[in-house]
Formats: structure tokens, C-alpha cells, sequence
């Protein structure tokens, strides 16, 4: 197993960083996506671009660890961030997993214990890959329950390489993802053996694992979802036992006190729908094995008396206490957000969830791209699994089943698939090998030759060998380059750095006040709160909608109406992202329709997107674009003085090289911002709001008080 | 009468004379300055004054020592920029206010005063005594017959667009290791102190025109010792992309580029670290250790250090910690530093010093005594930490820790190292038949009763033990109530079977050697014996199989 996990720790390293040395390693903690490009691109382009969600929470992880590491557990939960979402403030403590910092924050108070001077950023660093090794381990031990230990040893290898994995594994991922997929593998492998043995020690790990999976992720609710129904479905295959008996009672009890004690999740376990299956499996559970224990003292005449009076009972029981649970409030029937938020319902009434690119559907594309091989092996896996059935091989069953489905809703979801696909086509794999690699003494039923014999397995080790080569190819590749570096090759080969991101969240760090207020798309939040540590309106926890529209709204009217909006908030400084002169395609440009969008929702009229259309219904920024967007602040700070430069002589002053047009308007003024910092390649461009008004001191409170 | 020529400098951005040259032997009166020779430089963004003196001692008395005196309101920060806010286009300029004359407590005969400055571009500057003016040079004087400490404005505002770079703050920490490496860390706040950038910054202006933001500092040189391996430069947020590192025959250079240009006013933060090999720097004789490096090192060419920090951190268990320094440093009390494998802790030097500039780049040597045994400790932790790990393992696996005693899985181990004991004994029992098939063919060959009848007089005992030590063992097992005693019965069975047909084999061998049968014959019947053997082994072979 050590094997395996130095495997995955060197893959997760590509080489890469070991060529950039200290570069890389030092920026890779900061793997923050500078690009959540809204517009849907095939996957794989987006891939090689680094899009995520997560890696933008990065910065606010390492934030928070770092909190919790220099002021302790009780103020961490307690810590109320005053420097983001200005001026509301955020309650951190409540409102995060905390499984993430608290792992890292452990681990580096007992290497502090020991005098061994690890920095918390070095901790963080390394807790994907370690947390990689463990899944492999805990892959593994699943595997083992289900299959054999040859399949396992398979899905350990699989899962220790799968570029739907690494993506989340790679040294400086620090993120939730990161635990929870060994937290979930562990958790399921707990179960199995519960079932299995029907002990209660296992059972009550089964628990812990859940907790620590409750801490450390939203996706919990995956596996308080899996186990009930496998739980159902064995009652409904009359697979019903003790040992399932004995496991889901003290799992539901001993997991629902448990997960109630992380104060983000707090009552949700008995309070929302995402958890009701749960309580309903357990309820009938209780009701079936209570008929079963009837069942030996009673006749048959009685019993089936007995049994329609009780169902029927239970039934009506059940629906009055919904009704009037939802009626008095008690008990929302929300949508399960984590695992399937309706697509199709988000896009119209929820732009900003649908203006994440993580959220999208799956492409098939994309499918291929993160698991290569296994997508199209893992159905055979599945079909051994059913072809000799037990109660552990149900629960895989379920596992992919649900699994597929999810995956197909949203690409982040991929994550949930990876693990099953992996461990389902080790089981299939090692079922092919260990019947064409079988012992020779024993006689062929089926009279395989051995040129036949040898064929099959030539062909499948040529399967696995370029699935090692694919998943190295992207890891080396997709997943590796830090994203808040970019990285551009001239044609001799030789690698150039646009390090802009930082050049200019430094320039706010060391320059601007310490109390200074940073405008920007939610997008760059957490970078702007991580690496230039200052104050920002809105960011990457997007829990304020109309706070976000009102952002939306500064960014797409006219400077004027802007500034108004700005000197309500307090900004002092405004942030952008410029990708016009290198090329960039994840600039706020291109994700200017999203802000409309969202300031439309809340704004609706002051703001309307057609507006920013040509007639034709163009998205356009060159001479024939809407004047509306022509003149918005938008535009207006992305392309101020851009109409003077010339960056090639084939093409005229003012051509941006993203959208390949000559911008419309060369002429920019301003009257109530100055430029204050622009990268070096223009990448970032910060504006400052001049002070005009005398007395400015936070007359949103003002207002708001009035 | 004599005569001496004397030459000191003077930075004006920092004192460098302290009052502790100041000699007590005060002989005012008694020397003249008989011709001074100034040179002010005003070409950086430092003030460099060098003073020429020929010195007389009119007076009878020999005279030992010459006093140095400095105006006492001579400050950092000299050259003074003014405007003091300027935009990206304009030049800097700065105002520099010094004396006319040479602040001396004897009388001076005859001084001149040159001025270097940076530009032609002159605003304005003091007119006494009708000075000349040639390009970057403005000459004073002479001036005649100047009273002891003596003082006049001098005032010159002028263009310098040379960058005003300040280290505002510089911690270097500096740690030893015994096993053969120096650390070295260096964490710089930068400034730039010239006039502020007033309004907008435009990156298309500074990329396009050359004279835009020409104060502006965009990179500069620090220099390494030659032997500085494993360079860092980063800041809070990670690496800093853009240094060059350029390794030269007695030095390394690096390229140390800010990640923004610094304007006037902006600041800056980084870290540079490198480790040294400790053989250039560390001298030992017996237990005692002296450890000679650069209290500070170059930053860049005429640096200005506000304030600095030196914390030398010194391997654990050195004592008697002793200082050499090359000038007045404060002390602040020392601290411990903990890090890998460290018990009780490793003593930290802490000194500082305010206003610095390149002459202060002079080596400290400070001498500790340290027991050589100590290097042992580290290592024999870690071999202890492993030992006690290992050692924790053994007693777990050898004992039992389980709360609760599972009957059937102790009947299953013990009948198992039964069954393991019955299958020992059984194949030495059939070893024996071996053997007593060889020596059956030997005696065929040797015809030697005697060897024959020993051999099998031994087989025949040791067959007896091992066969009563199979039945205790057969009797334990039916003890533990296995169904296995009745196979390990099966197999006694047969054994005697093929024990019996040994033992017919070897007589039959008598026979033959006393030639009571035909060759022929004997073969036939070896022949079935044999097959019979094997039949009754291979099944006893099955049989253990099953066990």
C-alpha cells in the first residue's frame, strides 16, 4: 500500500513543480483559479484552464486554518469576519465545515508539539496528497469487502491515479473535497463491514467516519441518503437481517447525534428533506422487524390482520405529521442542494449558481477526460456485482447507480462518481484477468487456448497502460499548474511567467490602506481577502444574492450611477480582470453578461440585458456594440487608454486579442475613478474611487440607520 | 610644526563616527586645519562627504590624537525630496542642506568645497563666495581663515532622479547547524523614500515611454557570498517569479524585481534565504567554536538601513556565548529557539542597530564553547523514538489485548499448532522409510549384515517414539474434541501398513543377499512393494493435505 500512496503523491507532484522548484511549490498552496469562465466551454478546454469552484475557496481555507491556528478552536468559532462582505460581515465559524481546518490545524499542533517548525502553509500543502493515500488505503479495504483482495489492490492503483481525483489531490488543493473523499470511501467501507459482521464496533466507527465526513463536507448528505436506501432496497430484496438490523439502528441514532454537533449543520438532520429518507428507513426498519418478531408468535390469519391495520396506521401517521410539520414551518422541504440542484431550475431563477462552470452538466467529453478507461469498463464491474449478489455488492450497486446520476447533473459531482467507477472496474478487470490468467492445471471448460489467453490479457494490460499514460498526461498537464500563475510558452520551448494576480493583490497588500475597500466580481474574493489581506464586498461564499446584484449593478451601469453606488458601500478601490492583452479568456469581460444577469434578478429597472446587446442580439465590444455597454464602468475600466496601445503592427490600436475586435469606444474619461495599479500585462487593472464627498465615513451605515 | 594628511568620509544618512571616538584628550587650540579639501556627493540618494586634511600642530607639545567633530544637528534623511509629491511624468527633485564649511574644533586656514550632484538641472543653490558651476559640478571656496566649528547653510535643490531606496526594517536570522550548514534568512521592508507618486499610475505611460516614472525602482543587485546555495525570494503570498539568479566566480548575484515597480512612497515586503557552508564560517579548536560572518550583507549599492535585527541562532547546548562586533550593536535579551529534534533548546542572539549604511558590511565573530558529544543527542532520539516504536509493536502483537475471550477461536489456534506438530512428525516418519530404503540398496551392494541390522535397529526406535509422540498428540486432539484426531488415526493406520512393507522389503533384501531367491523374482516382487508403498504414501499425502 505504501507503493501505491508514494505512487499517488508523486503523480500528484508533477514534474513539473520540481523543475520550477521552490516557484512552484510555493504557488501551488495558492492554486487559485483566476478564471471561473462562465461561458460553457467543452470540457477539456476548460480543464486545461482550471476550472473550479473549490479552488477558489483555497485561499479562504488556508485563511481560516491559519485563523484557527493562531487564535485557537472556541475563536475560530466564533470568528465573525469583518473583512468580507463589507459591510455585513460574515459569521465564519458557524458557516463552514470545519473538519478541513481542524485536520490541518491538528496535524501541525502536534508536528509543533514534536519541535518540528512546520509552517501551517507547508501543512496545507501536503494534506491532499496524504489524504490521497488514505483513500487509496480506504479504496482498498472496500474493494477487499466486496470483491477480493486482487480487485482491491486494482482500485487502489486506479484510484491513486484517476485525473477525476488528482484534480482534487494535487499538493496544494486544500480543500474540502480533498478529506471527504477518503472520509466518504472510509465511511462506506465501515458500513459494509457493519453489514457484514452486524457488530456494533464496527458499526459505531461506521459513526465516527460519518462525523468526521459530516465536519468536513456538504456531500455528507450522499451518504445519509446511500445507506437508508441500501437499507430499503435489502428490506424490499427480503434481504432483511439482524446484522442490517444491528448496523442501521446505531448507525441513524449514533450518526444523527453525532452529526448534530457541527454547528453548520446544527438541526438540519431532523429539520430539512434531504435527511428524511434517513428517519423513514429507520422508522421502518423498527416497523419491520417488529412484524418479524410477530410474525413467530402469531397465525397467519392474525398477523395478515394485523399487518394492513399497522401499515395503514403508519401511513396516515406519517403523512398528518408531515403536513403538519411543513404547514407550522418546522421542517422545509428544500431542495437537496448538494446533490441535485435541478439545473434547468437554477439557470432561470438562480444565475449565480448557474454562472459557476462546476455546476454545469457533465459533457460526455469531460467523462472520458476523468476516468479514460474505467467509464466504459465499470458497467461490466457492475454487471459481475449483480450477477452474484450479496447484501454488501447492493450497496455498490446502489453507490453507481446514484453516483452516474449525479455526475450527470454537474460536473463537480464527477468527485462522488470517481471512487465507484474505480473500485467497479478493478472488480472487472481483476474478474477478466483471474479468468484468462487462471491456473493452466485446471482443466478449461470453455477450451481457451492459450494464444487466445495471452491475446486477452496483452490487450487488457495495453487498456491499463494507457490509462497510466493518460492520467499522467493530465496531471502533468490539466491539473498541475497552479492557476493564479499563468504560464505562457514562446516558440522555442521556454516558459514564461504571468505572475499578474499576485504582482497586483501584493501592490493592494503593501500600498493601499490597511482599512481599504476592494470592489470586485464575487469570483476574486477570497484571493483579495487571502492574498492582499484586505477588505472586499463580495466573495466566493456567494450567500448574499441582492449584495452580489448590487456589485452586478455598479459594474454594468454608467459611471455616474456607478459612482453612487459605490460611495454607498464605502469602496475605495475597484478590481478587474483585464484579459485583452495576453489573450485571456477568463476576464471579467466575458463574464460581464453573468453580472447583468444577477443585477437584473435584483435590479430589474435599472438593469436589463437586452440593453447590452447589439439589435442583432450580439455580445459585441468593438464600434457596433451596444452603447449602453460602451459606456459602462465595466467597459469603461477594462479598456481605459487600451484604444492607445498598439500591441501588434498587423493590427490596429485598441485590438483586443481576447474578443479579436478593435474596441468601440477609445475615448475613455473618467471623472470619479483614477487608475491605481495595472499588472504588467495587464491582466489586473485597479481603479481608485476618488473621495470626493467631504464626509464619507460609511454612509451605508448611515442609511441604513436612517 | 608637522604635518598630516587625514581623509575621512562621511554619509550623511547615518552618523558614522559615534561619540565613542571622541577622544578624551581634548587639545582644542593647539592643531590647525591648514588645507581642507571637501567633496560632497550628491550623485545618489545618499550624501557622501569626503574630507581631505592637512593637518599642522603649530604648538611645541606633541599631540596624539585629533578630534573629529560632527554637526550636531546632522540626521538621516538628508536629502530631502521637494516637491515632495510628484506625478508619473514629472522628475524628482530634491533639496540637499549641508554646511559651507568643515564643523571642526581647530581652525581652518584654507577649505574647498566640491559638490557632485546627479544632473545638470540645478534650481538653485547657495552663492557663497561666488561658487563655479560646471555641469555636475558646483566648487565652493577657498574660504580663508575659518573659525573652529564654524557653520553656514548650504542649500542646493537639484534634479535626482537616482531611486531613493530605504530598507525601513531588516531582520536577519542566521542559524548554525553543526552538521555542516549556516542558514541564512533575510526579511526586508523596502520603501521607496523619494517624492510620492501624486495621482494616477499608468502602466501604458511606464511601458511606453522611457522617461515615465524614471525615480521608479524597478530591480536591483543583491550580492550573495560566493558559496550561497538554495536561493529563496518570496514574500506572504509565495515565490516571487521574477528574480534571476546569476552565479560569478567569487559571488552570487541576484536579480532581486520587486513585483510592482516601486513608486515614491510605495512599499514593499520580502524574504531571501540561503544556506552557507558552515566550514568558511565556523572555526573550532577542541570545544570551542568561533563563528565569524557579516552582521549585515549587501542589499544594494548604497544601502540605507533604518533599522535592522540580526538574531543568530546557535546550535543547542552552546554556552559561554561571547560577541565580538565589529562596532556598538544593542543587545536584547536572548531567546530559545525551537525546531527539529530540539530538547531544552538552542540559544538565540538578538542585537540590533538603527541607521546603517555599506560600511557597516564587516564580519562579527562570536565565540561559543559546545560539547562535541552533544551532536550525538539527535540521532540517538531518533533511534530511541524507533526503538519504542518498534518495541510498542512487538508487546502488541505478541499479547492479547481483546476484553473479551472467544472460546472457539482458542480451540481453532491450538488444534491448529496440533495439527502443525502432527504433520512435523509424520513427514520425518516417512523421511525414516527413506532412509531405510537407502540403506537396504547399500547393503545390497556392501552386503554388510551388521550395517543392515543397525539401520534398522535405529529406524525401528526412532519409528517407536515418533509414532508415540503422534498418538499423545492424536489424544490432545480429541481432547480439544477435533474431528482431525480421527484422520491423524487413519494415518497411524497406514503408517503401520507402510512400515510393515518396509520391513518385508528388507527382508527380502536378506533374502536375496543370502541368495534364498532369484534375482528376477526379488525385482518382481520389489517391484509391487514399492507400488504398494507409494500407494499407502500418496494417501497418507492426501490425508495431511486435508489437515
Amino acid at each position: 500500500m505504501e507503493l501505491i500512496c508514494l505512487g499517488h503523491f508523486v503523480l500528484s507532484h508533477n514534474p513539473e513543480v520540481w523543475i520550477l522548484g521552490e516557484l512552484m511549490l510555493n504557488c501551488s498552496w495558492g492554486g487559485v483559479g483566476g478564471d471561473s469562465i462562465h461561458r460553457i466551454h467543452p470540457a477539456l478546454e476548460c480543464h486545461s484552464l482550471v476550472v473550479s469552484l473549490s479552488s477558489f475557496l483555497l485561499r479562504f481555507n488556508y485563511r481560516s486554518t491559519h485563523h484557527l491556528t493562531s487564535n485557537g478552536f472556541y475563536e475560530f468559532l466564533n470568528w465573525f469576519d469583518e473583512r468580507a462582505w463589507y459591510p455585513l460581515g460574515r459569521i465564519v465559524g458557524g458557516t463552514v465545515y470545519p473538519g478541513l481546518m481542524v485536520t490541518a490545524g491538528l496535524i501541525h499542533y502536534v508536528l509543533n508539539l514534536l519541535h518540528m517548525t512546520v509552517h501551517i502553509r507547508d501543512v496545507c500543502v501536503f494534506l491532499a496528497p496524504i489524504f490521497s493515500g488514505l483513500t487509496a488505503i480506504s479504496t482498498f479495504l472496500l474493494t477487499r469487502e466486496l470483491w477480493n483482495q486482487g480487485a482491491g489492490l486494482l482500485a487502489a492503483c486506479f484510484i491513486a491515479i484517476v485525473p477525476g481525483y488528482i484534480s482534487r489531490s494535487v499538493a496544494g488543493s486544500f480543500d474540502n473535497e480533498g478529506i471527504a473523499i477518503f472520509a466518504l470511501q472510509f465511511t462506506y467501507y465501515l458500513w459494509v463491514k457493519s453489514v457484514k459482521t452486524g457488530s456494533v464496533f464496527w458499526t459505531i466507527g461506521c459513526c465516527l467516519s460519518y462525523f468526521y465526513m459530516v465536519s468536513a463536507w456538504g456531500g455528507y448528505v450522499f451518504i445519509i441518503n446511500l445507506i437508508p436506501l441500501h437499507v430499503f432496497v435489502l428490506l424490499l430484496m427480503q434481504r432483511y437481517s439482524r446484522r442490517v438490523y444491528i448496523a442501521y439502528s446505531t448507525f441513524y441514532i449514533v450518526g444523527l447525534v453525532l452529526s448534530m454537533q457541527i454547528p453548520f449543520v446544527g438541526f438540519q438532520p431532523i429539520r430539512t428533506s434531504e435527511h428524511m429518507a434517513a428517519a423513514g428507513v429507520f422508522a421502518l426498519l423498527q416497523a419491520y422487524a417488529f412484524l418479524q418478531y410477530l410474525k413467530d408468535r402469531l397465525t397467519k390469519q392474525e398477523f395478515q390482520t394485523l399487518f394492513f391495520l399497522g401499515v395503514s396506521l403508519a401511513a396516515g401517521v406519517v403523512f398528518l405529521t408531515v403536513i403538519y410539520l411543513t404547514y407550522t414551518g418546522k421542517f422545509s422541504l428544500s431542495l437537496m442542494r448538494y446533490l441535485c440542484p435541478p439545473p434547468r431550475y437554477a439557470k432561470i431563477h438562480i444565475p449565480i449558481i448557474a454562472s459557476v462552470s462546476e455546476h454545469q452538466p457533465t459533457t460526455w467529453v469531460s467523462f472520458f477526460f476523468d476516468l479514460h478507461i474505467l467509464v466504459c469498463t465499470f458497467p461490466a464491474g457492475l454487471w459481475f456485482c449483480i450477477k452474484n449478489i450479496n447484501d454488501e455488492r447492493v450497496f455498490v450497486a446502489l453507490y453507481a447507480i446514484s453516483a452516474v446520476y449525479f455526475a450527470g447533473v454537474m460536473v463537480r459531482l464527477m468527485l462522488t462518481l470517481t471512487p465507484v467507477v474505480c473500485m467497479l472496474s478493478a472488480i472487472a478487470f481483476s474478474s477478466v484477468f483471474e479468468h484468462y490468467l487462471g491456473d493452466d492445471q485446471k482443466k478449461d471448460k470453455e477450451g481457451l487456448g492459450p494464444n487466445i489467453k495471452s491475446i486477452v490479457t496483452m490487450l487488457m494490460l495495453m487498456l491499463l497502460m494507457m490509462f497510466a499514460v493518460h492520467c499522467t498526461w493530465v496531471t502533468s498537464n490539466a491539473y498541475s499548474s497552479p492557476s493564479v500563475v499563468l504560464a505562457s510558452y514562446n516558440h522555442d520551448g521556454s516558459r514564461n511567467i504571468l505572475d499578474d494576480f499576485r504582482e497586483a493583490y501584493y501592490w493592494l497588500r503593501q500600498n493601499t490602506d490597511e482599512h481599504a475597500r476592494v470592489m470586485s466580481w464575487w469570483d476574486y474574493g477570497y484571493q483579495i481577502a487571502g492574498m492582499a489581506n484586505r477588505t472586499t464586498l463580495v466573495d466566493n461564499n456567494t450567500w448574499n444574492n441582492s449584495h452580489i446584484a448590487l456589485v452586478g449593478k455598479a459594474m454594468s451601469s454608467n459611471e455616474s450611477a456607478a459612482y453612487q453606488i459605490m460611495q454607498s458601500l464605502d469602496v475605495d478601490y475597484v478590481l478587474i480582470i483585464f484579459g485583452g492583452v495576453i489573450g485571456y479568456s477568463g476576464d471579467d469581460i466575458n463574464k460581464f453578461l453573468w453580472m447583468v444577469r444577477i443585477a437584473e434578478g435584483e435590479h430589474p429597472k435599472d438593469i436589463r440585458e437586452s440593453d447590452y446587446f447589439t439589435p442583432q442580439g450580439e455580445f459585441r465590444v468593438d464600434k457596433a456594440g451596444s452603447p449602453t455597454l460602451l459606456n459602462c464602468l465595466m467597459y469603461k475600466m477594462s479598456y481605459y487608454r487600451f484604444g492607445e496601445m498598439q500591441l501588434d503592427f498587423r493590427t490596429p490600436p485598441g485590438f483586443d486579442r481576447t474578443r479579436n475586435a478593435e474596441i468601440g469606444n477609445k475615448d475613455i474619461k473618467f471623472k470619479h475613478l483614477e487608475e491605481a495599479f495595472t499588472s504588467e500585462h495587464w491582466l489586473v487593472r485597479i481603479y481608485k474611487v476618488k473621495n470626493e464627498g467631504s464626509s464619507r465615513t460609511s454612509s451605508f451605515l448611515r442609511k441604513a440607520r436612517s | 610644526m608637522s604635518r598630516t594628511l587625514i581623509c575621512f568620509a562621511v554619509s550623511c544618512w547615518a552618523l558614522l563616527f559615534t561619540a565613542g571616538l571622541l577622544c578624551t584628550q581634548t587639545a582644542e587650540g593647539s592643531l590647525v586645519n591648514e588645507e581642507v579639501k571637501r567633496t560632497v556627493d550628491l550623485s545618489t540618494h545618499l550624501a557622501k562627504i569626503t574630507t581631505e586634511v592637512l593637518l599642522s600642530n603649530p604648538g611645541r607639545s606633541t599631540v596624539n590624537s585629533f578630534v573629529v567633530a560632527l554637526e550636531p544637528e546632522l540626521a538621516p534623511h538628508v536629502l530631502r525630496p521637494f516637491p515632495t509629491h510628484i506625478t508619473q511624468a514629472e522628475r524628482q527633485l530634491v533639496v540637499f542642506q549641508g554646511n559651507h564649511y568643515l564643523y571642526s574644533p581647530y581652525l581652518t586656514t584654507s577649505q574647498t568645497t566640491r559638490v557632485r550632484l546627479a544632473s545638470k538641472n540645478v534650481e538653485s543653490y547657495t552663492k557663497l563666495g561666488n561658487p563655479s558651476k560646471s555641469d555636475e559640478i558646483i566648487e565652493f571656496g577657498p574660504f580663508q581663515d575659518i573659525p573652529p566649528f564654524s557653520q553656514d547653510p548650504m542649500k542646493i535643490h537639484y534634479e535626482n532622479n537616482s531611486p531613493f531606496l530605504t530598507i525601513s526594517s531588516i531582520t536577519r536570522t542566521i542559524e548554525v547547524s553543526h552538521w555542516g550548514n549556516i542558514a541564512v534568512e533575510e526579511t526586508i521592508d523596502l520603501r521607496h523614500t523619494g517624492a510620492f507618486l501624486k495621482g494616477p499610475f499608468s502602466r501604458y505611460d511606464y511601458q511606453r515611454q522611457s522617461d515615465s516614472g524614471i525615480s521608479s525602482i524597478k530591480s536591483f543587485k543583491t550580492i550573495l557570498p560566493a558559496s550561497a546555495q538554495d536561493v529563496y525570494y518570496r514574500d506572504e503570498i509565495g515565490n516571487i517569479s521574477t528574480s534571476h539568479l546569476l552565479v560569478l566566480e567569487d559571488a552570487v548575484e541576484v536579480e532581486v524585481r520587486p513585483r510592482f515597480p516601486l513608486f515614491g512612497g510605495w512599499k514593499t515586503h520580502y524574504i531571501i534565504g540561503y544556506n552557507l557552508p558552515s566550514y568558511e564560517y565556523l572555526y573550532t579548536l577542541g570545544d570551542q567554536y568561533a563563528l565569524k560572518m557579516r552582521l549585515v550583507d549587501h542589499v544594494y549599492d548604497d544601502q540605507v538601513i533604518d533599522h535592522l535585527t540580526v538574531k543568530i541562532i546557535l546550535p543547542e547546548g552552546a554556552r559561554n556565548i561571547h560577541l565580538d562586533t565589529p562596532y556598538q550593536i544593542d543587545r536584547e535579551p536572548d531567546q530559545l529557539h525551537y525546531t527539529y529534534l530540539d530538547t531544552f533548546g538552542r540559544p538565540v542572539l538578538v542585537a540590533t542597530k538603527s541607521n546603517l549604511v555599506e560600511q557597516h558590511i564587516q564580519d562579527v565573530v562570536i565565540h561559543y564553547t559546545f560539547n562535541k558529544i552533544l551532536m550525538l543527542q539527535e540521532p540517538l532520539l531518533v533511534v530511541g523514538a524507533f526503538y519504542i516504536m518498534f518495541f510498542t509493536v512487538i508487546i502488541y502483537v505478541r499479547l492479547d489485548f481483546s476484553i473479551t475471550k472467544d472460546p472457539a477461536a482458542e480451540v481453532r489456534m491450538k488444534v491448529a499448532s496440533i495439527t502443525e506438530q502432527v504433520l512435523t512428525l509424520v513427514n520425518k516418519r516417512l523421511g525414516l522409510y527413506r532412509h531405510m530404503n537407502d540403506v537396504v540398496n547399500r547393503y545390497k551392494q556392501s552386503r554388510d549384515t551388521g550395517a543392515l541390522n543397525g539401520g534398522r535397529k535405529t529406524m525401528e526406535a526412532e519409528h517407536r517414539t515418533l509414532t508415540n509422540d503422534i498418538s499423545s498428540l492424536q489424544a490432545r486432539l480429541k481432547v480439544e474434541g477435533s474431528d482431525l484426531a480421527d484422520k491423524v488415526a487413519e494415518v497411524q493406520k497406514l503408517d503401520s501398513q507402510v512400515k510393515e512393507l518396509v520391513c518385508r522389503s528388507c527382508q527380502e533384501a536378506e533374502r536375496l543377499v543370502a541368495g534364498k531367491v532369484k534375482k528376477e523374482a526379488y525385482i518382481e516382487n520389489e517391484k509391487s512393494l514399492a507400488s504398494k508403498r507409494q500407494e499407502l504414501i500418496n494417501r497418507i499425502d492426501s490425508l495431511l493435505d486435508a489437515l
